[in-house]
């Protein structure tokens, strides 16, 4: 007998042994009750007005015409659940999925997007949806026309309306969840003049495309104001309420589009709040101490030529991942970098990827961005809809048609990460040296500004942003 | 995702099967190959191998433990690549871990040359089951999963070198069990 045989022995031990020596040891698993939680939110409310008031008066309040129905998903049954409990959830998982076929097109959009509307200030905390943005752009396709639309769809990437369409569905779908584990609702909403006649098809495309409820009342009122900002507020939980106050829809305006986007997940992997512990984030204007979440796992971290990067994924699909520009590179300068943005989007990153031990150090950390969408928008060539003279609102109403402009392209996200109980951890620090096999080891500290990214069970990037300053919301 | 909806869609003949276990389990196994080979190609390919032999194997496997099922197939892929072609390239990956191993082999005469392998793990499996749980796991996770020493003495708060004297007294315990129960296997 040889160590050969020695080697092909234990490779065949029991499943229940090699699981179990699998499993986290024994002092982390009194972690296992403690869960952090990731919860997201964006708004975006897109007005649409005429240049003048078509008429004064009026009074009655915001009435809902409409409210949609979301697919209705089996609760996930946990570890011990039974079989016919999880049958019914797995199918209700399956049910959402779609083939999103070519997607070059749609990270395209995705990059640069986030290189419009994530790079105009500077040295700011800045978050928005990749996802609530192309949503909302594909419902604003369907009320225009002419050269208003084909800037849109161009923007988009996409060959026409048909196509657009499925597409949009599709993303719709793939981002839903709500299955007691994750949720993430993309919720969608009209808000119509009680006095302008619109067109019914539309409204029903974008009610049975996009979920969309659809709400009627007198523009400019305080009654729909607040009826608007009840709703954003509760489609994103509350958690961006303080944003949500600060939209008001101007009387000229004939309809709004409100699309929101609520993401809360645990984490795959627990943190420990033992490991919790103050440290220097190297500001623009400054140092400031701030919590850092510390956990070492042997898994991978990724290498590109300007930042390097690691991701947590979430409990049953969807990761959040956090690159690091390299000393010297600011996120912005990432945003424009090539390489970092075929990193960001894509889903493929093996190419990036190296096995290592990573000693992680991520701030804990509450960002928001409230931010007029418009010149962004105008980067990406969408300019028409905001020419009065040129916008072509036609498939949209039946009376008003000249005039019509967006007049408000309000986006607001937040980004929150959460600590829930405390407990002890009794290994910390890893000691170097002794007789191991070479193996990368890797300090991964998120001590300067950096990018991050919330996917999807799909992989698509529900949220994009850049932490500045790590605590200030 | 649940190990049973990834058997499942391999059931369903749905190749997003292998999607879906390369994002599960990818770490777990370009960790063991890599360990081993020491190669990153080598084990990218023998990863790519694992997941074609598992699509190749359920059905009809239903694994009761997909993470064991897909290391060991890792594993015996490693293992074979390295056998193959450890004459034109050296590593200490499989080296260390068999040299370490030798210290398990029993006396000759002691246990029958011809062992079955299958026979071999079903002992190297009752071994494991009287060890204290703390041993059992840092054998398993040095000699089944491949970690470093460095990292298990970390985790188990130790030094490297007691912990490497910790595995020395393990080796040499499983090799006197084997001897004890050889004649009987």
């Amino acid at each position: 007998m040889k160590a050969d045989d020695i080697f092909d022995g234990v490779t065949d031990v029991r499943d229940d042994l090699i699981d179990g020596a699998g499993e986290a040891p024994k002092q982390r698993s009194r972690w296992t009750k403690r869960r952090w939680l990731g919860a997201v939110a964006a708004v975006l409310v897109v007005a649409i007005a005429v240049g003048a008031f078509l008429r004064p008066g009026g009074g009655l309040t915001a009435y809902a015409i409409a409210r949609a129905e979301y697919p209705r998903m089996a609760p996930y049954p946990g570890e011990g659940g039974s079989r016919a409990a999880y049958d019914a959830w797995w199918e209700s998982v399956k049910a959402q999925r779609r083939d999103l076929g070519d997607t070059s097109a749609l990270e395209m959009f995705f990059a640069r997007s986030a290189q419009a509307f994530l790079t105009e200030k500077p040295g700011e905390n800045r978050v928005y949806s990749p996802v609530n943005v192309y949503l909302a752009l594909s419902m604003l396709a369907y009320l225009t026309d002419g050269d208003s639309r084909g800037q849109i769809l161009e923007a988009l990437g996409s060959g026409g309306m048909d196509e657009l369409r499925k597409q949009a569905n599709d993303v719709w779908n793939v981002s839903y969840r709500d299955d007691g584990v994750i949720t993430s609702i993309l919720a969608s909403s009209l808000w119509l003049d009680q006095d302008v006649s619109f067109n019914r098809d539309t409204l029903d495309a974008l009610a049975r495309d996009f979920y969309a409820s659809s709400y009627r009342g007198k523009m400019g009122s305080k009654e729909l104001d607040k009826a608007l900002q009840n709703w954003l507020n509760e489609q994103t939980g509350g958690l961006l309420e303080e944003q949500a106050g600060n939209v008001e829809l101007e009387p000229t305006t004939i309809l709004a589009l409100a699309t929101t986007l609520y993401f809360k997940a645990p984490w795959a992997e627990e943190f420990s709040k033992d490991q919790t512990a103050p440290q220097t984030f190297h500001t623009p204007t400054g140092d400031v101490e701030t919590d850092f979440l510390h956990q070492w796992s042997s898994g991978s971290y990724y290498l590109g030529d300007k930042f390097s990067a690691v991701s947590q994924s979430f409990k049953e699909g969807g990761a959040m991942w956090f690159l690091l520009p390299d000393e010297g590179v600011t996120p912005e300068e990432l945003l424009a970098d090539e390489e970092a943005m075929e990193f960001l989007f894509t889903e493929k990153k093996y190419d990036w990827e190296r096995p290592a031990l990573v000693n992680e150090a991520i701030p804990k950390f509450d960002v928001s961005a409230q931010f007029d969408l418009k010149d962004g928008l105008k980067a990406l060539g969408i300019t028409d809809v905001f020419d009065r003279e040129r916008a072509d609102f036609t498939p949209m109403t039946t009376g008003v048609n000249e005039h019509i402009t967006l007049n408000q392209t309000s986006h607001a996200a937040r980004v929150v990460i959460d600590e829930e109980g405390c407990i002890a951890a009794a290994f910390t620090v890893l000691s170097p040296g002794g007789d191991a096999p070479p193996e990368e080891e890797v300090d991964f500290v998120l001590d300067r500004p950096f990018l991050f990214c919330v996917t999807g069970d799909s992989g698509l990037p529900l949220f994009v942003g850049i932490v500045n300053y790590p605590m200030k919301a | 995702m649940d190990d049973h909806a990834i058997v499942e869609l391999y059931h369903r003949r749905e190749e997003r099967a292998i999607a879906e276990t390369d994002q599960k389990y990818g770490g777990l196994c370009r960790s063991i190959a890599l360990g081993l080979l020491g190669d990153r190609e080598d084990a990218e390919e023998c990863v790519n191998d694992t997941w074609h032999a598992a699509w190749n194997r359920m059905p009809p496997d239903w694994p009761r433990s997909l993470g064991a099922f897909l290391g060991r197939i890792t594993r015996n892929l490693s293992i074979s690549r390295w056998r193959r072609e450890h004459a034109q390239k050296r590593y200490d990956g499989v080296e260390l871990l068999l040299s370490e191993l030798e210290d398990c082999v029993p006396a000759p005469g002691t246990v029958e040359e011809t062992l079955e392998r299958r026979q071999l793990g079903r002992a190297i499996s009752a071994w494991l089951d009287g060890l204290e749980e703390g041993d059992r796991r840092i054998f398993l996770r040095r000699y089944w999963y491949g970690d470093a020493v460095k990292d298990l003495a970390a985790e188990a708060g130790q030094g490297a070198n007691a912990l490497a004297q910790r595995l020395l007294r393990l080796r040499k315990g499983l090799r006197a069990f084997l001897e004890s129960e050889g004649v009987e296997l």
